[in-house]
C-alpha cells in the first residue's frame, strides 16, 4: 500500500490505479439499470393496463401515479426517497433501495404510458372478435392485445430503457458507488478528473451506443416479421 | 414512532423556496435560449451534403446523446478547469453543460422536422430563386417549426427537470435551497416534500399549456394530434 500513498504516483494521472475502481462502479451500474429496467417494465406493465382497462378506481389512481412520477424531477425523487421517506418509515433507507425506488418509479411511469399508448393502438375489432370468442377480458387483455401492442412499443422502450440506463448516474448524489460516485472518489484521491471523467464518458458511449443499434435491429426485424 | 409534522418551516423560508425557484426557471431558459439555435445549426450541418460538415455533427449529437447530463455537467466542473485552467462556476457550468445537451437532442428534432418538408417545398423555392437562408426562414423552417412544436415543448419540460442536476455543483437552484433548508433546519421531509410540489405544479402548468398549443395546432391544421 505503500507506494499508492507515495506523493509522486498520487499526483500522477495514472488511470491504471483507478481502473480497478471504476470496473466495480461500472458492476454497480449495470446492477443498478437491470433492476429498475425490470421494475419499472412490471410498474409500467401493471398500471398502463389499469389506466386501459381498469375500472373508475384503478383508472384514477393510474393518472395519479403517472402524473405525480412524470411531473417531478427524477433527482428530487431519488432525495426523497434517501432523505424523507426514512422519516416516515422509521427505518434506514440504503442509496441503492432509494435509487431504484426512484428510477424505477420514474420510469414505470413513462413506461405505463408507453402501455396504454401501444394498447390503445389495437384496433377495437381485435376485442369485439375475442369476445365472440367467449375468451374471458384477462384472456383477451393477455392472449390477445398485448402480444399486438408490444410491437409497436419497442421503439419507445428502446428510448426510455437508454434513458434509464444514463440516469443511473445520478444515483451517485445519495453515495451508491456506481460509476459517476466512483470516478468522484478517484479523482479526490489521485487528482486526475480529466481523465477519469473523460474515460467515464467513454464507457456510457460505448454501452449505449451499441445498445441502441442492436434495438434498433431488434426493432426493424419485428417490424418486419408484423403479419 | 409519531412523526410530529411542522410545516412553519416552509413558510419561514418561502422567500428563499421561491428565489430558488426563479434560479430554477432562469437556467432553463438560458439553456433553451442557447440550446435552440444551437441544435438548429447542429441539424442543418448534418442535413449538408458535405462530409466534412456532417460527419463532425453527427459525432456531436451522438457523444452528447449517449452520456450522462451528469458526466457532461462534473466534466466541465471538474475536469476542465485542470485542462485549461479556466475556472467555471456551478451555473456557468450547468448552464453549458444544459444548453449543449438540448442543443444534441433538439437537433434531431429540427432534422426530423426539416426532412419530412416535401421535396416539391424546395424546389419550388429555389425555383423562385431563393437564397438558402432566405429559403429555410421564408418556406422550410415556418412549416417545420409549427409541427414540431409540441415536441419541442416537450423537451424544455425535461430540461427543467433535468436542470436539478445544477444542485449538485453547488448553483442554488430550487433542489439546493431546499438541502440547504433541510441542513438547519432538519425538516427534511417537509422540505424536499414542499419542492416536490412546487416542481409538480410548475411543470404540471407547463404540460397543460403545451397541450393547449397542441389541440390549437390540431385545430388549424398545422398539426395532427398525436
Amino acid at each position: 500500500m505503500d507506494f499508492l500513498l507515495s506523493p509522486s504516483l498520487m499526483l500522477s494521472p495514472s488511470l491504471m490505479i483507478s481502473l480497478p475502481a471504476l470496473g466495480r462502479g461500472l458492476v454497480y451500474t449495470l446492477e443498478l439499470a437491470a433492476v429498475c429496467l425490470v421494475a419499472s417494465l412490471l410498474l409500467g406493465l401493471v398500471f398502463g393496463v389499469m389506466r386501459y382497462a381498469g375500472g373508475r378506481m384503478l383508472h384514477a389512481l393510474a393518472i395519479a401515479y403517472v402524473e405525480v412520477f412524470r411531473n417531478t424531477p427524477v433527482l428530487v425523487q431519488i432525495l426523497w426517497f434517501f432523505f424523507a421517506l426514512p422519516i416516515l418509515v422509521n427505518f434506514e433507507i440504503s442509496a441503492f433501495i432509494a435509487a431504484a425506488l426512484g428510477l424505477s418509479l420514474n420510469s414505470g411511469a413513462f413506461s405505463a404510458e408507453i402501455f396504454r399508448a401501444g394498447m390503445q393502438a389495437v384496433p377495437k375489432g381485435q376485442w369485439e372478435a375475442a369476445n365472440a370468442l367467449g375468451m374471458s377480458r384477462a384472456r383477451v387483455m393477455f392472449r390477445i392485445v398485448l402480444p399486438q401492442a408490444v410491437r409497436n412499443m419497442i421503439p419507445a422502450f428502446t428510448n426510455r430503457w437508454i434513458e434509464l440506463f444514463k440516469l443511473t448516474s445520478l444515483a451517485s448524489v445519495i453515495a451508491y458507488p456506481e460509476l459517476v460516485y466512483s470516478a468522484q472518489q478517484i479523482s479526490n484521491s489521485y487528482f486526475n478528473p480529466v481523465e477519469v471523467f473523460t474515460l467515464v464518458a467513454a464507457i456510457f458511449i460505448a454501452i449505449v451506443i451499441p445498445a441502441s443499434y442492436l434495438l434498433r435491429r431488434l426493432e426493424a426485424r419485428l417490424r418486419r416479421s408484423a403479419p | 414512532m409519531h412523526y410530529q409534522w411542522d410545516f412553519s418551516v416552509i413558510s419561514d423560508n418561502a422567500g428563499l423556496l421561491f428565489w430558488g425557484l426563479g434560479n430554477t426557471l432562469l437556467l432553463t431558459l438560458i439553456a433553451i435560449l442557447i440550446g435552440t439555435p444551437l441544435g438548429l445549426a447542429v441539424a442543418l450541418l448534418r442535413l449538408s451534403s458535405h462530409r466534412w460538415l456532417s460527419w463532425p455533427a453527427t459525432v456531436y449529437v451522438e457523444v452528447f446523446r449517449a452520456t450522462p447530463a451528469l458526466v457532461q455537467l462534473y466534466w466541465l466542473y471538474f475536469a476542465l478547469p485542470r485542462l485549461t485552467g479556466l475556472r467555471l462556476g456551478g451555473f456557468e457550468a450547468a448552464a453549458i453543460a444544459l444548453s449543449i445537451l438540448s442543443s444534441a437532442f433538439l437537433s434531431e428534432v429540427f432534422r426530423g422536422g426539416i426532412a419530412a418538408i416535401g421535396k416539391g417545398q424546395w424546389d419550388a423555392a429555389r425555383g423562385i430563386g431563393l437564397s438558402y437562408p432566405r429559403m429555410l426562414r421564408t418556406i422550410i423552417l415556418p412549416q417545420a417549426v409549427r409541427r414540431m412544436l409540441p415536441v419541442f415543448l416537450e423537451r424544455y419540460i425535461e430540461l427543467l427537470k433535468t436542470s436539478t442536476i445544477a444542485a449538485t455543483v453547488s448553483f442554488g437552484d430550487l433542489l439546493f435551497v431546499a438541502q440547504d433548508i433541510s441542513y438547519r433546519t432538519y425538516r427534511t421531509l417537509e422540505i424536499f416534500s414542499a419542492i416536490a410540489v412546487m416542481f409538480f405544479l410548475v411543470i404540471l402548468l407547463c404540460s397543460q399549456l403545451t397541450r393547449l398549443i397542441e389541440h390549437r395546432l390540431a385545430r388549424s391544421g398545422e398539426f395532427t394530434a398525436r
